[in-house]
């Protein structure tokens, strides 16, 4: 156990760049940003087409809609509060993808893999280490500062809102807040193992690539797909692609009967028991199954390819 | 001979064998290491000394039988590190990492390590702990690696040309570390190096390699009394050739003549004589006729 969290560790502060740098730098910008946008909400909300009567600030806005339906805002505002957090998430496969892509192919290139093979450490530990990590730690870690941005973003508003003299408790669906936090993660994961046979593609690339392992990473499912549509005319390997890589959740949430209508609805439903349906789908699905299954080989054949790499 | 032939070998290989694709790189080689010993791994370029020192850390594959301490290197490697430790190559060391993280790194996977002993021998360097490797010296990066293995309680260091591209000073340091704070009859050390002159006065054994066999295995002190050059007085030039010597050659007009287990006594009559350096048993071995 001290072995692989002196491994984890590592591979932290190898990756520390990826998993703290970039989502602390995209938050600071789109915070940034939302402090800029609001210093216009001070006054100037009268654009055309959008004149209201007694708005002249968000204050105003606010208990406006908390006269309206409670139930209906306040998903709205924990909706508000992950929306401002959205352009971090959009770095966050591109961190996943390099840290996989490099998690093998790095160390055999700056030769400090005779380093690491010196030490008392097996072949297993290492390549699990460098798979999960990125898997595991790197989300928690943009979710920890997507969590600190959006009690940042209530706290900002909260204090505007006391100049402005709107309602602040609305602004804290702190219940709410929290759920979408657990909720996310779980989704996350779920996500992840469906995910799984393409991430250990990407840890096999790192394993045996001489170089260029982001070409290896890409042109290998590419050229498999277009000769396969070419002399087969079918299009079963980038179906399978599509499914593992997101396109299960049609599946798994497409038949629902979710009843949306209002924006507050999407949390409502996502909240709800929407979760356990896609986890039900996923436990019941073999193409699920079949998919851990070309992932452990992946794996075993990165473990097989590190014993041997110097 | 002493007590510690009559314990197991810290390495013992028999007809251990490397291929890659059609070229052997290792053609069958067998010996024993016992413990307490410095050996010197000494060929040329491409003779498979690395080959070789990569299938006893268990980082290659090998044909053959092979076990280091008692363990399979190919199969258990990670277990074979506990008690064994090597530098193979020099800046191998994470460039991304701190001093003082790596430092960290060891301390937890490896239970031999002693981090005190580290500082110690860094305490005598001036390799800054707060800084990147990437940031340190060629030489001071070869310290902080040569600390680590240092102060690691391993009982077989394997050293694959340690100080290339490193000067005299850092060099000579690192030897004599080596041999006065590191080496006792518990552990074994096998070296291998091009500079063969700086490490001839620590080895207790070599072994010679060319094209993938072992051309000789022997005792240091047993070795350097075989070879003698003399430097042969004039007029004694066809006495010296019919004692059969295994090298000829002009050394400041003088003929030099350089025997193999010829009596002493009997060539001193022919002229000056002196011990054959480790380098020109080498070459006088690899040349052919001294086999």
């Amino acid at each position: 156990m001290k072995t692989f969290t002196a491994l984890v560790k590592r591979e932290v502060l190898d990756g520390k760049n990826g998993y703290i740098r970039v989502p602390l730098i995209l938050t600071g910008i789109t915070l940034l940003l939302l402090i800029l946008s609001t210093l216009g909400l001070g006054n100037v909300t009268y654009s055309s087409g959008m004149e209201q009567e007694g708005i002249h600030n968000f204050g105003d806005i606010m208990k406006l809609a908390a006269e309206g339906d409670l139930s209906e805002m306040s998903p709205a505002i924990a909706l508000l509060y992950w929306a401002t957090t959205a352009l971090t998430w959009v770095a966050f496969p591109f961190v996943i993808f390099f840290s996989l892509l490099g998690a093998l192919y790095e160390e055999r290139r700056d030769r400090s893999i005779l380093f690491w093979k010196s030490m008392p450490v097996a072949d297993w530990q290492e390549v699990s280490a460098k798979f999960f990590t990125p898997l595991i730690l790197a989300p928690a870690a943009f979710l920890a500062v997507v969590i600190a941005a959006q009690l940042f973003s209530a706290l900002y508003l909260s204090i505007m809102m006391m100049f402005q003299g709107g309602p602040v408790l609305d602004l804290w669906p702190v219940g709410l807040m929290v759920r979408s936090w657990f909720v996310f993660f779980a989704h996350y994961l779920l996500w992840m193992v469906w995910a799984m046979p393409i991430l250990a593609w990407l840890l096999f690339v790192s394993s045996f690539a001489r170089r260029m392992p982001f070409l290896w990473a890409i042109l290998v499912p590419i050229v498999l797909m277009v000769s396969e549509s070419m002399f087969l005319r079918s299009h079963v390997i980038a179906n399978w692609i599509g499914l593992h890589l997101g396109g299960w959740q049609e599946a798994a949430f497409g038949n629902g009967d979710y009843n949306i209508k209002r924006p507050g609805d999407v949390l409502n439903v996502i909240l709800g028991d929407v979760q356990m349906d896609g986890l039900i789908y996923t436990l019941s699905t073999p193409q699920f199954w079949l998919g851990l299954v070309i992932a452990a080989g992946f794996i075993m054949g990165a473990i097989a390819m590190r014993k041997r790499a110097i | 001979m002493t007590d510690s032939e009559v314990k197991a070998p810290v390495v013992k290989a028999r007809n251990l064998s490397k291929r890659y694709g059609k070229f052997r790189a290792l053609k069958g080689v067998s010996f024993d290491i016992p413990l307490g010993r410095i050996v010197g791994v000494i060929g040329a370029n491409g003779a498979g000394k690395t080959t070789l020192l990569n299938a006893v850390l268990g980082l290659s594959s090998y044909e053959g039988e092979l076990s280091v301490l008692g363990f399979n290197p190919s199969k258990q490697r990670s277990a074979l590190m506990k008690s064994a430790c090597f530098i193979s190559d020099v800046a191998t060391l994470p460039k991304w990492m701190k001093v003082s993280e790596v430092l960290d790194y060891v301390g937890a996977v490896h239970p031999k390590f002693s981090r005190d002993k580290a500082m110690e021998f860094l305490d005598r360097t001036k390799v800054p702990l707060n800084k990147k490797i990437r940031a340190l010296s060629k030489g001071m990066i070869v310290q902080l690696h040569l600390a680590i293995v240092m102060s690691i309680d391993a009982k077989l260091l394997v050293l694959d040309e340690p100080t290339l591209g490193l000067d005299i000073l850092f060099r000579k340091q690192f030897y004599q570390s080596l041999l006065e704070e590191y080496f006792d009859e518990e552990r074994t050390v096998i070296i291998t190096t091009h500079q063969v002159g700086e490490i001839e006065h620590i080895l207790t054994d070599v072994m010679f390699i060319k094209d993938g066999e072992l051309v000789l295995e022997a005792n240091m002190e047993e070795l350097t009394q075989q070879f003698i050059e003399v430097m042969v007085e004039p007029g004694k030039e066809d006495e010296a050739r019919v004692l059969a010597p295994i090298m000829t050659g002009t050394t400041f007009g003088k003929s030099t003549y350089v025997f193999k287990n010829v009596d002493r006594e009997k060539l001193s009559k022919l002229g000056e004589t002196r011990r054959l350096g480790l380098a020109d048993i080498f070459v006088a071995t690899m040349t052919g006729d001294g086999q």
